[in-house]
């Protein structure tokens, strides 16, 4: 019998969690960790403070609150290349089960780390500078918050798949890709402020979408200016998780199965 | 000198070639334009020179901090720290030299943000004090090489250093106003802020990108070289005692 | 022990292999070679790691791969388990093709390599085996099993809630070989499994391979440990170079050497030793200070060359039949372990 895809999310999962219990204590994730994410909330509001623009403050506490969920779960690029430096890779590779989802479940504690992170900053820091939520709004700034984690965790899994056979460049394309999502998609300026070509290549992020309803939701807007890019971050992640499952399979797997790449003992 | 010489070039030979100074490459014009884009889309100008210092400190805060995390470790990994240690040379002055060639390496990112405002937003940034910046960058690079030389004995007298890194990164940047002055923090902070010398540095380097006049610039870049000198004493303090615990066990217990 | 029948979700799995059961043959490898692309400086080079490799290991059987480092065994081991392809030439696995049928070969093949790498670090045993029972399919209360009646086979058992971190080369190789078997595969590939262990777990793991074979395995064990595999295997092959120098049974092979014997004799002086040398079918004569090793290349020329000694008043000669070393050096050369 095959695993099934479900059951090896789910097992890969269990690893992610033991793995994460093994990193962080409950303690050194909110002291060191949400301590340091806070941090880079409070240090790029900050220049907010100075700008002497109205509505400035809010418009970076709001983007940079939600962008901490993009960097935690972009951690999954590096603990998916760690499969090749713990051996486990060629092991994974000669066992039945597609690695693909072994790969999805396996780095999993991220985006459920990004989703506590962010909600801390967005429910705790946000009222510090005027990101202020009613009851009501409570569980779809949640919804949105788990969207992005997952939206950015396919995203993550495409370029983690990509540096499979370069392990060296994990830590350099993974903050790579933040700092330019953090850039261009809407997080510290309007996506606008960008060149036309620019503006274009981030639709395809799931975060310029996320982001997007979130400020709807946080202005009170009406409920299609939230349902509709909602429903364009629902696409594009399964877009980059497509992309992804097609490079493992095609374009990586494959051809290091010709190359020689996968290593059995080291 | 010439141990120190000799260090600081076999550091300056290996750095460009590892994976964190990639990144912060890397990384360096992103910041920028992050910042940069900030500050113009408020129509802020005059903040240019934020968004060059701080890109420019905060990779080469990342490179210090990433090589002094490793350096002691990895001498022990390959198994040379024992040798290093019977050489008759100060192991303190190697690690320190060896610090100072990736936060000097580091400088490159200023000419990065440089580029990346004038090419990418059509700023160009003019030196209107190139002296007093040169100046400090220099005591700026001493002082982070003399202050991370601590954080590389107590990576490995402290088991847990590696969450203690976490915490050098944003909460610093955020306290000794890398970004933003310290003026706009509140008070508490900014006093706790003028401890650490990136503060002084940053202040300094923004002002010597600024137009007016730098005021009593000899004495702010004492100030951060002084800064720098006693944080290579602290850290030549510690080394020596995991120097002692390594002659003592035969081995470093922690990792 | 356990007994396959225990692993009653994996016998109904094995009926659903698509695996010929009319293979006689588990492993089938035919004219194998692979070449690596290498680049030195600017220039762009091939290296060949495997030549025109052919084997056969029966089903049930224990063949070793003996060879110094770099000769080729771990490129085959590889080929043999589809994280790699052949450049040239084809491989069967209980006739399933490793490149066109790789998926089915996964299911049917365990991978067992030796050194600390390959578990997950900060999982416990038990985690670990939970973890790569699932990838193998097995479920719930099977995976449950499973796992424990591995750790209590590989006696890992008291240990099994431990970080795998904490644990002895030994211990980590132990839970290597359970990783191996939570598919309950049919044919072993085990990779310098013994690398780093002490003697003692080396030991326990010769006991170990005795039980799989006795569980009517296929074990492919590669080593460069002409002890171990002496004690374990059926059959051996000598691979150096990237080539299969020959297949034959662990007992033959001595033979090959040996009708060759070798008499060693102390208080022998140098004119007696150049009269042995002298004897017909003697092949080979050392002589240092007053030991003398003569080699000859059957029973008959041993007898003279007893006769000769101890008409001579040598009474201290001992006779031996060459083990695996002394073939591996002799078709290897004198290079030496390890160098390549």
């Amino acid at each position: 019998m095959y695993p099934t895809a479900f059951h090896l999310v789910r097992y890969g999962f269990l690893n992610a969690v033991a793995d994460f219990k093994a990193t962080y204590t409950w303690r050194s994730w909110s002291f060191g960790w949400l301590g340091r994410m806070l941090a880079q909330v409070l240090f790029f509001t900050g220049l907010g403070r100075v700008l002497d623009q109205p509505g400035a403050v809010r418009y970076l506490a709001l983007g940079n609150a939600l962008m901490t969920c993009v960097v935690d779960t972009m951690a999954v690029v590096a603990t998916t290349s760690g499969e090749r430096r713990a051996g486990t890779l060629s092991l994974l590779v000669a066992s039945p089960a597609d690695l693909m989802w072994v790969f999805a479940g396996r780095s999993l504690h991220w985006p459920l780390s990004g989703f506590a992170t962010a909600s801390a900053a967005l429910f705790g820091l946000g009222p510090l500078f005027g990101v202020t939520w009613s009851a009501a709004q409570v569980a779809p700034v949640l919804l949105l918050i788990a969207l992005t984690a997952l939206g950015t965790y396919c995203v993550g899994l495409f370029l983690a798949v990509l540096v499979l056979n370069a392990p060296r460049l994990r830590n350099v394309v993974s903050n790579c890709a933040y700092l330019a999502m953090m850039a261009f998609c809407g997080v510290q300026v309007p996506v606008e402020f960008w060149p036309r070509g620019v503006g274009a290549a981030v639709q395809a992020v799931p975060l310029t979408h996320t982001l997007r309803a979130l400020r709807a939701v946080s202005d009170g807007r009406p409920a299609a200016e939230v349902f509709g890019p909602v429903g364009a971050a629902v696409l594009t992640a399964g877009c980059w998780l497509l992309a992804a499952g097609v490079t493992l399979r095609w374009l990586v797997a494959v051809p290091a199965r010709r190359a020689g790449t996968l290593d059995l003992s080291y | 000198m010439s141990l120190f010489l000799a260090a600081l070039r076999l550091q300056l030979r290996l750095a460009p070639r590892s994976p964190g100074t990639l990144q912060v490459w890397a990384t360096a014009p992103l910041f920028t334009a992050v910042f940069l884009s900030i500050a113009e889309h408020a129509h802020r100008t005059d903040l240019a020179s934020f968004s060059v210092v701080a890109p420019t400190l905060m990779g080469q805060w990342a490179l210090t901090l990433g090589i002094a995390g490793e350096i002691i470790a990895e001498e022990r990994n390959q198994g040379t720290l024992e040798a290093v240690i019977a050489t008759p040379g100060r192991f303190s002055v190697v690690v320190v030299a060896r610090i100072l060639a990736v936060s000097l390496l580091g400088v490159t990112t200023m000419a990065e943000a440089w580029l990346v405002a004038g090419l990418g937003f059509g700023r160009w940034i003019d030196v209107p004090h190139p002296v007093v910046l040169a100046a400090a960058l220099l005591a700026n690079a001493a002082a982070m090489a003399g202050t991370a030389s601590i954080l590389s004995s107590l990576f490995v007298l402290m088991p847990s250093a590696r969450i203690v890194q976490n915490t050098l990164t944003y909460p610093l940047y955020l306290l000794s106003g890398v970004l933003v002055p310290l003026s706009a923090l509140p008070a508490w902070a900014g006093a706790v802020g003028r401890a650490v010398f990136l503060s002084w540095s940053a202040d300094l380097l923004r002002a010597a990108l600024d137009g007016p006049a730098v005021p009593r610039p000899v004495t702010r870049i004492a100030v951060v070289a002084l800064l720098g000198l006693s944080g290579y004493l602290i850290g030549a303090l510690l080394l020596s005692r995991v120097l002692r615990r390594v002659r003592r066990l035969g081995t470093l217990t922690h990792t | 022990m356990v007994s396959t029948e225990e692993y009653g979700t994996a016998r109904r799995g094995a009926s659903e292999r698509p695996a010929d059961p009319a293979a006689a043959d588990a492993i089938v490898v035919e004219d194998v070679g692979r070449t690596f692309a290498v680049r030195r400086g600017r220039a762009a080079g091939e290296v060949t790691a495997l030549s025109g490799v052919s084997l056969r290991v029966a089903r049930g059987e224990v063949h070793g791969l003996l060879g110094p480092n770099g000769a080729g065994k771990t490129t085959l081991c590889r080929i043999l388990t589809t994280t790699l392809e052949p450049t040239t030439g084809s491989a069967r696995v209980l006739g399933l093709d490793v490149t066109r049928q790789s998926r089915a070969v996964r299911r049917s093949i365990g991978l067992v390599f030796g050194g600390d790498r390959g578990l997950y670090g900060r999982l416990s045993a038990r985690e670990n085996l939970w973890f790569w029972c699932a990838m193998y399919g097995l479920r719930r209360s099977a995976l449950r099993a499973r796992t424990e009646l591995l750790l209590d086979r590989v006696g890992l058992l008291d240990r099994a809630d431990a970080r795998v971190d904490t644990f002895s080369r030994g211990m980590k190789q132990r839970l290597h070989l359970a990783r191996g078997l939570v598919g309950d595969p049919r044919v072993l590939i085990l990779d310098e499994p013994t690398m780093g262990m002490d003697p003692v777990a080396a030991l326990d793991f010769r006991a170990l391979v005795a039980e799989l074979r006795a569980e009517g395995r296929t074990v492919l064990l590669t080593t460069h440990d002409m002890a171990e595999a002496a004690a374990v295997c059926d059959r051996v092959s000598l691979i150096d170079r990237g080539r299969l120098l020959m297949t034959e049974d662990t007992d033959a092979v001595g033979r090959l050497l040996s009708g060759y014997e070798r008499v060693v004799a102390h208080g022998v002086s140098a004119g007696l030793a150049r009269r042995v040398g002298a004897l017909t079918g003697v092949v080979a004569v050392r002589h240092e200070a007053d030991r003398l090793e003569a080699e000859t290349e059957r029973p008959s020329a041993t007898a003279r060359v007893l006769g000769v000694l101890a008409a001579a008043g040598v009474h201290q000669v001992s006779t031996a039949r060459p083990d695996l070393a002394e073939v591996y050096l002799h078709l290897v050369g004198r290079r030496g372990m390890g160098v390549t």
